[in-house]
């Protein structure tokens, strides 16, 4: 009996082996097969985003549509320290075809929720000494090669991507001001209150590419509207203006697009033709938005 | 006081004469009845109204200003707004003829523009009229070739070359043009017309970078009349260029976390090296204390 008993558990444990090896190679294959199927498709990386009617779906982050808003702080955070890879943005700014129309200011105040008084982009006005004329000229941060105000900062709040933009991660940021001070274009403002129809975007998950919803108590400043690059469109104000000031582009494709009329010329060529310059460059910082001075016959 | 009446009555006068200037000047631009019934030769696209729209905003803007938005200079006799529903009740041909010669302060365009230029620009200007619908010439008994296109490229003179055939014939006379895609925008290389080979070429700037390889995104358009053909290829004809991270083995970050390590290793040596001298005088002192105590 206790014989019997012995054999017939070996062969129901045998029997269940079996068929715990059995599920599990189907099982393995399955996953495998569906694996091979999906490889090119899906990245395994899930994020969490809001449907155009308001639901709250996980899906792959290869399957991202453009409109889409991702709600997910960990993914947006870790997308937009990355960059995009193989890319170096410029701007290029014909100070000849500006005309204080300050579209690109609004453009810019109304995508990144700024006041009126605060500024990513700022049209000045400029007094030339020698012609006793002046010209206007549109200043943005310059993400500059060797940013000051990224070697400042404390708490790795503001950083440097490969692409070579210079964003800020309201979510690090202390309020020092140190960035703002070491800033020599003053390209960067605070917010000392609480920030334009901040209700309204309570419930909005922050994008650093966006720098939106901005925080009280913390620095901001132009970010080449990396939200748009992303999508493969040009900045906010590059796209707003009506004179064609702004040319922006990819400085590895030597490719700049004009915002207004769309053409796209060689970058080289288009700097070299205009003696081009960039701003302060004494100062070694090496910026990324360069300037082709006013002239007086073209406009 | 009686004068000044009269006075008046001129000026009145004089502005009523204008306003009639005015609107006759705009209403009396006779186009020749064969050039009212010109049809345009292409099929307006997207393509058409995006290369319309670059040469409308270089040329036209600053007059007319932006179509839809009523932003024209204020002239007289008024440029008007392109959008607006008396430019958009004209021919096409009328449009056409009006641009190409121009009158008054109306600029000719006849010298600046092609004639594939100047229906790009009507393209453009019909794309703001939602109703608008293409008249198209009677294409009966017209058949419509439809092209093909292969592409390669001629390292030894740095050339794009594109042979174009309909039904494996070579097609002579083709209108090709070139673009680089950028990220943006096309960037036209160039435009040539296909010989009796069917084949045209197009300059490539040999500096143009391109990636790793020297591929760069390439689109070709084919155009005659109503036959049109457009391939994009990923092609090598640039010049090969390595594409390096921005930050790529740069420290410019002022927390440890980015710190190269050589920078860390020593840090961490000299502190300790000084925290160890110091404890060792002190132990020193401490030992010496001890030894006088004893003795």
């Amino acid at each position: 009996m206790n014989m019997a008993n012995k054999t017939d558990k070996s062969r129901r444990r045998f029997l269940q082996k079996l068929g715990i090896a059995g599920a599990s190679t189907v099982a393995g294959s399955a996953l495998l097969l569906q694996g091979c199927s999906d490889s090119n498709k899906a990245s395994g990386n899930k994020v969490k985003v809001l449907t155009a009617d308001n639901k709250l779906v996980e899906v792959d982050v290869a399957h991202l549509k453009p409109g889409d808003k991702i709600q997910d702080l960990s993914y947006l955070q870790k997308r937009g320290r990355e960059g995009i890879p193989g890319k170096k943005f410029v701007m290029v700014v014909d100070l000849a075809k500006c005309k204080n129309a300050r579209k690109c200011m609004k453009a810019c105040q109304s995508a990144h929720q700024l006041k009126p008084e605060m500024h990513h982009i700022n049209v000045l006005e400029m007094e030339d000494p020698v012609k006793k004329t002046s010209y206007w000229m549109p200043k943005t941060c310059q993400h500059c090669d060797n940013p000051p105000c990224v070697s400042v900062c404390p708490v790795d709040a503001t950083f440097k991507r490969q692409d070579g933009i210079v964003l800020i991660d309201n979510e690090r940021c202390i309020g020092c001001r140190f960035c703002v001070a070491a800033c020599p274009y003053s390209a960067r403002t605070f917010n000392w209150t609480e920030p334009k129809n901040s209700d309204q975007y309570a419930e909005v998950t922050y994008d650093m590419e966006l720098n939106v919803p901005q925080k009280k108590g913390t620095v901001t400043k132009c970010a080449f509207s990396a939200d748009r690059l992303r999508e493969g469109k040009l900045p906010y104000c590059v796209s707003a203006c009506p004179n064609g000031v702004y040319y922006f582009g990819d400085q590895n494709e030597d490719l700049v697009t004009n915002g207004t009329t769309k053409k796209t010329v060689r970058l080289s060529h288009l700097l070299e033709e205009n003696a081009a310059y960039t701003l302060m460059p004494e100062l070694g910082t090496q910026p990324s938005v360069y300037y082709l001075p006013p002239r007086e016959d073209k406009g | 006081m009686k004068n000044n009446k009269g006075y008046h009555i001129i000026i009145l006068f004089c502005l009523c004469f204008l306003a009639v200037a005015n609107v006759n000047a705009q209403s009396d631009w006779q186009v020749p009845v064969e050039a009212n019934e010109k049809l345009s030769p292409f099929l307006f696209d997207d393509d058409m109204v995006l290369e319309g729209r670059v040469a409308y905003e270089n040329s036209c803007t600053s007059c007319h200003g932006t179509p839809s938005q009523d932003d024209f200079t204020p002239m007289s006799p008024p440029p008007g707004d392109p959008a607006s529903e008396p430019f958009q009740a004209q021919s096409d041909g009328s449009m056409f003829y009006k641009i190409k010669t121009g009158r008054g302060t109306m600029p000719k365009f006849a010298d600046a523009f092609a004639d594939d230029e100047l229906w790009n620009i009507v393209a453009y200007i019909r794309s703001f009229n939602e109703n608008y619908k293409q008249e198209l010439p009677n294409m009966e008994g017209i058949v419509i070739p439809e092209y093909a296109m292969k592409l390669s490229f001629d390292e030894n003179v740095d050339k794009l070359v594109v042979k174009v055939f309909a039904e494996e014939l070579p097609q002579p006379e083709v209108s090709v043009s070139a673009y680089v895609m950028g990220t943006f925008g096309k960037h036209l290389l160039g435009k040539a017309q296909t010989n009796e080979l069917g084949i045209a070429y197009v300059d490539v700037d040999p500096t143009l970078p391109g990636d790793e390889e020297g591929r760069v995104n390439v689109m070709v358009k084919a155009t005659k009349g109503f036959a049109r053909a457009k391939v994009e290829e990923h092609m090598v004809m640039a010049k090969a260029t390595e594409r390096h991270s921005a930050i790529e083995g740069r420290h410019i970050w002022s927390t440890d976390r980015m710190a190269p390590i050589w920078l860390k290793i020593t840090f961490f040596v000299s502190v300790f090296g000084v925290w160890f001298a110091l404890l060792f005088i002190v132990f020193g002192l401490r030992n010496i204390k001890k030894a006088r105590k004893e003795a």
